[in-house]
């Protein structure tokens, strides 16, 4: 424990409040020279290099000073702009991180500091340092020298099942599936990535509906209940996320790129069909379905477009219940593992001899911009290359609370 | 994870005490920080998770530094501002602020400088590093209500039972009993306290295996009756030091002495 020294006789005994308060420059000594003991400084690492730009703040790839030479990834967490503090979503993220241990979830192994000093105003910087991971999902895919076989895709989506089951079953939503927050180690380990967005959830009780801002995911992986202003979602949203991104594993680009929310729900009912009360009880009901125009007369065309790219029938009848329109028929990460795609020849097999070839680490972030989607609808507007709107803007968390 | 439990030794010898505040007068700090994060945050209505999570915040925050290093009013506000965000219940650093001054004295309200919000926001980096952001924090109040559904009886009595173990927790968050114990063994021996004191005997419960000689034996091992005992005493005592012993008396409808006799353990 601390503070185990012996104790000594108290100097004063009676202690007035007001008189004995430190001057400010006395306390600005005290926090300079206070050694947290359980918070590290953040020289323990080493900068490499930018890899990324989080939710909240810049990440960095760093090597420990240490004996290790571990590599970590470090994120900064943002706070100039923060008018309460330390960010909500950023505590959000360390409570989830915490409580979320999972071979398919990036470990956070602690949260390191800048010293306070005069310079910083007294104020230390924030990082999380995370596990480093060699590779993400989207940077992969945008290199064409990376080929996955069937057996190799099959690993990639069962890990990433595997993770989604286990934050499901734990109350946490993701949120913010994309191929970019899927980081995948040279030894062929998937991780879900960038809790920033994520929170807990609760089953909503009959009559008492929960409000969630329906502002999360990026817009390319955007659930159609999420586009009709559903507050009240769930699980399904990520599992909308995680077919998305297993298409990517055939097309190697986001399947749905629309520049807009009105032109994402337009991309989506060419490919999934009209969202009609018919295929989908209750969606007349969700606040934005008489405020956005939404294509009638479409047929589902989900296993005859994406044919071309998956051809194996098992891929694309699991893509068909991934991209189901309706989130109560979509299924869940359970049901999704026990698909006969993850249970017939070939098998799932490991992707560690495959990356193994590839010694550049590959980030979205470092890679050249992607091509544009393939399944893009012949009359797609002007500009539909923008990149995807982020969920939130860079500054100030209150939009994305609740 | 940090360990959060200390020994009786180590909650004597605080940064506090090795400073020069005898423990009588850092219990008595604790105690008002404390019931001020419990006033200000019912004045703000935050819920009890919320307000419990401050509080416990607050006492390991003086588990490493002094309250002479920082005085305890404004160090309470910013463990109820933590608080507020990480349950999801956030309320604005100057509304906490505002409310703050209007149940503090001027000379109190004095130690927060001269830019109340500012000194908080460095403050509450200074806390964040201290709890090693360790932010999630587990209270009795979740226990009560899971114990109490097992335990059979006369469904009155043991309503009005776990009514009055609830405000015994509230006590408790007064004293350092969250430095002490898991909220398992806080809850159990507050319940304990509860039923004797309003006469209401556990005799049987769901789940009831042989080996078991008290409900408790079933959610927590090795209870023994000495740490039940000193446990309700640390309450009592609060209770005493609050002047609330007369009410609680006279609420239970049992004689003052039966009380004395409780303290006296």
């Amino acid at each position: 424990m601390q503070g185990v020294s012996a104790p000594r006789e108290p100097t004063q005994q009676v202690i007035s409040t007001t008189s004995t308060i430190l001057n400010m420059r006395e306390k600005e000594k005290y926090i300079e020279d206070f050694d947290f003991p359980f918070c590290d400084e953040s020289s323990k690492y080493e900068k490499v290099a930018k890899i990324g730009q989080g939710t909240f703040g810049e990440v960095f790839k760093a090597r420990a000073r240490n004996s290790s030479k571990k590599f970590v990834a470090m994120k900064k967490v943002l706070m100039d702009n923060e008018k309460e503090g330390f960010p909500i979503t950023a505590l959000r993220e360390i409570k989830i991180l915490q409580l979320l241990k999972h071979e398919n979830v990036v470990n956070l192994i602690e949260i390191c500091r800048t010293k306070a000093t005069l310079h910083n105003k007294y104020r230390s910087t924030f990082y999380l340092v995370f596990d480093f991971c060699e590779h993400d999902l989207a940077g992969l895919l945008s290199n064409v020298n990376v080929k996955f076989s069937l057996g190799e895709i099959k690993k990639v989506m069962q890990q990433l099942l595997n993770g989604l089951y286990y934050i499901h079953s734990n109350k946490i939503l993701h949120r913010d599936m994309k191929a970019a927050n899927v980081l995948i180690t040279k030894n062929g380990i998937l991780k879900l990535a960038d809790f920033g967005l994520a929170r807990a959830f609760s089953v909503a009780k009959s009559g008492q509906a929960n409000k969630y801002t329906n502002r999360v995911v990026t817009l390319w992986y955007r659930p159609p209940e999420l586009l009709l202003g559903d507050r009240n979602y769930g699980p399904p949203v990520d599992m909308w996320g995680a077919g998305c991104i297993m298409a990517e594993m055939w097309t190697r680009s986001p399947i749905m790129q629309g520049p807009t929310e009105q032109q994402q729900l337009i991309l989506i009912s060419q490919l999934c069909g009209s969202c009609t009360p018919d295929v989908w009880p209750g969606v007349e009901n969700l606040d934005l379905y008489n405020k956005m125009e939404l294509p009638k007369g479409q047929k589902r065309k989900v296993k005859e477009r994406l044919k071309p790219y998956v051809k194996d029938p098992y891929g694309c009848d699991l893509l068909d219940k991934l991209l189901q329109l309706d989130p109560a028929k979509r299924y869940d990460a359970d049901t999704a593992l026990n698909h006969d795609f993850f249970w017939t020849d070939p098998m799932p097999c490991d992707l560690a001899n495959m990356l193994a070839q590839h010694t550049q680490s590959m980030f979205e972030y470092l890679a050249p911009p992607r091509r544009p989607g393939h399944l893009r609808h012949h009359h797609h507007v002007a500009g539909a290359q923008a990149k995807p709107t982020q969920p939130v803007q860079d500054s100030g968390y209150q939009d994305r609370v609740f | 994870m940090p360990y959060w439990y200390y020994d009786k030794k180590d909650l004597q010898n605080t940064p506090s005490y090795r400073e020069g505040i005898p423990n009588d007068t850092e219990n008595r700090y604790r105690k008002e920080g404390a019931r001020f994060i419990i006033d200000t945050g019912s004045k703000m209505d935050l819920g009890y998770n919320t307000v419990a999570t401050g509080v416990v915040y607050f006492h390991r925050f003086y588990m490493f530094h002094s309250f002479r290093t920082f005085p305890r009013y404004i160090t309470a506000c910013c463990c109820l501002f933590l608080a507020g965000k990480v349950e999801e219940t956030p309320k604005k650093c100057k509304d906490i602020i505002k409310v703050a001054k209007s149940l503090l004295t001027e000379q109190k309200f004095g130690t927060f400088g001269d830019d109340p919000k500012e000194e908080v926001m460095t403050l509450e980096r200074i806390l964040l590093q201290t709890i090693k952001f360790d932010l999630q924090v587990e209270h009795p109040y979740g226990y009560l209500l899971k114990y109490v559904k097992c335990l059979k009886g006369d469904k009155a009595k043991l309503q009005k039972m776990v009514q009055m173990a609830w405000t015994f927790v509230n006590d408790s968050l007064c004293t350092t009993l969250c430095l002490q114990w898991e909220p398992e063994v806080i809850a159990v021996a507050l319940m304990f306290l509860a039923g004797k004191l309003s006469k209401f005997e556990v005799v049987d419960w769901n789940g009831r295996q042989p080996k078991h000689n008290a409900w408790w034996d079933m959610f927590v091992e090795d209870i023994t009756m000495e740490l039940l005992e000193d446990i309700c005493h640390q309450v009592i005592t609060e209770l005493i030091g609050a002047t609330r012993i007369g009410k609680i008396v006279s609420k239970i409808n049992v004689g003052r002495s039966q009380c004395i006799k409780w303290i006296a353990l």
